[in-house]
């Protein structure tokens, strides 16, 4: 996949965890490097299971999310940050 | 009101509600009141498979070397799962085709009750190589009573939803003594039969493979039936998209995206929608209970299972607004992930590189930096 070189952004998990994105493929394989516990299935957007709370910033979504989420949720697996961001996870 | 097969009147999908509108004419999808049912029509196709793909004739060797234990942990999964296909390769078809007025959604319905029809066919051709005859097996299903105990709780919302609807369709509202059982019928009632039948449809989806989903990739740790468990992988894709769509369907009505007395409904049965999905949880922890009976599987045993089910259960009940209600917070079973995962599932060899075969999809998009490499 073609990706941009672009200013690494901040991720930032339940308030405690931050970190840089480094151009993952995708939010779910960047927190997973940082062991930070994220429920996942499918990996590719119709299972919901890794749903996590986008507290503030802007993601760009990949692949279209087909599972249900929330006008304040984002599919990690599918998604990579825009700006950064502040996530909580459940 | 009378069903109708065509309804010649003309209808603007657009200003109707999922359920209990004007009956569909056009099977169009070009103006989509909620488009996501066509996506997951899209997703669910890319899915598709057939049970003779996969060579299961390997499992027969496994599955004689197994304790007794362990075989009838096997085997009750299997008419456990043959019990829940049955269910749900008519139950939607009948219970929400008659009901539904979204072109959309009722393509969706009948592209999601297709695939449990071929999940049925799988129990099928996995047990006839696993038995001379493997009729036993299936008659067993419709006698076993701890099976037995699970097809009530299943049927009976979908069965009264296709009762009140029958009544609805020919009698239209009123009050009606049928074989001495008086059955008030309205509009109304019939949408909170229909709330309380597709949460228990959520929960099915939800949870109730899930143990059966434990044992048979517990089997796959440790290099066993693997023919059954890239099955099982396959079906567990296709019931996460089911999911994912009676998930939507709740959550439409919920937040008020769809109809507005399906939203004061959802509000006014909340609790009975989390004590069928509690119930469903519950029975799952007995099956368990039951399945350990003689003994327990390398790898796995009840009091594990039982945590793996309060786990998922939290997600699930979180994703329909309905809460956390267990202690759970951490997966018990982290391995089974790579089962879930659809990158990991695959049906022959060729495939190992795609997860779905979508025919005919080619990248159409060019952009400037296609073309950086060429020079004029």
């Amino acid at each position: 996949m073609f990706v941009k070189d672009k200013q690494p952004t901040q991720v930032c998990v339940n308030s405690h965890t931050c970190f840089s994105f480094k151009n993952e493929e995708n939010l779910l394989i960047a927190m997973e490097k940082q062991n930070i516990d994220v429920h996942f299935h499918c990996r590719e957007g119709f299972c919901g299971a890794c749903r996590t709370k986008l507290v503030s910033g802007e993601i760009e979504y990949i692949i279209d999310p087909l599972a249900f989420i929330d006008d304040d949720e984002v599919l990690v697996c599918c998604c990579i940050p825009k700006s950064d961001v502040e996530l909580k996870t459940y | 009101m009378k069903y109708t097969t065509f309804n010649q009147q003309p209808v603007d999908t657009m200003q109707e509600h999922m359920f209990f509108g004007k009956p569909v004419n056009v099977a169009r999808y070009d103006q989509q009141r909620h488009p996501i049912f066509e996506k997951l029509i899209e997703k669910q196709i890319s899915f598709f498979w057939r049970p003779e793909e996969v060579d299961v004739s390997k499992d027969r060797v496994d599955f004689l070397k197994l304790t007794d234990a362990e075989k009838h942990i096997f085997s009750s999964n299997l008419k456990y799962q043959t019990l829940l296909d049955s269910v749900q390769g008519r139950s939607p078809n009948i219970a929400f085709l008659p009901i539904i007025s979204l072109p959309e959604l009722e393509t969706w319905v009948e592209t999601w009750s297709f695939f449990e029809t071929i999940h049925s066919r799988s129990y099928t051709h996995i047990l006839r190589n696993l038995f001379n005859d493997p009729s036993a097996v299936f008659d067993d299903i419709v006698v076993n009573e701890e099976i037995k105990k699970r097809a009530t709780d299943i049927s009976k919302y979908y069965d009264d939803l296709i009762f009140y609807t029958q009544l609805y369709q020919t009698r239209g509202e009123g009050v009606y003594d049928v074989d001495g059982y008086t059955h008030e019928v309205s509009i109304r009632n019939l949408k909170k039969k229909l709330f309380l039948c597709m949460n228990s449809v959520n929960a099915l989806e939800a949870i109730r493979f899930y143990v059966s989903f434990a044992c048979t990739f517990a089997f796959a740790e440790r290099e066993l039936m693997e023919g059954n468990s890239k099955i099982i992988r396959l079906i567990a894709r296709d019931e996460n998209i089911h999911l994912t769509s009676t998930q939507h369907i709740l959550n439409l009505w919920a937040k008020g995206k769809d109809d507005p007395e399906m939203a004061e409904i959802s509000k006014e049965l909340e609790q009975e929608a989390k004590d069928i999905f509690m119930l469903a949880v519950q029975q799952e922890k007995e099956w368990a209970s039951y399945l350990f009976k003689d003994g327990s599987m390398l790898g796995l045993n009840e009091e594990i299972l039982c945590q793996y089910v309060e786990y998922i259960a939290n997600q699930r009940m979180a994703a329909i607004g309905l809460g956390q209600p267990y202690e759970s917070k951490s997966n018990p079973l982290p391995w089974m992930n790579n089962y879930l995962s659809s990158d990991n599932v695959q049906v022959a060899p060729q495939e190992t590189e795609i997860s779905s075969y979508l025919v005919g999809q080619i990248d159409s998009e060019v952009g400037s930096e296609d073309f950086e490499e060429f020079e004029l």
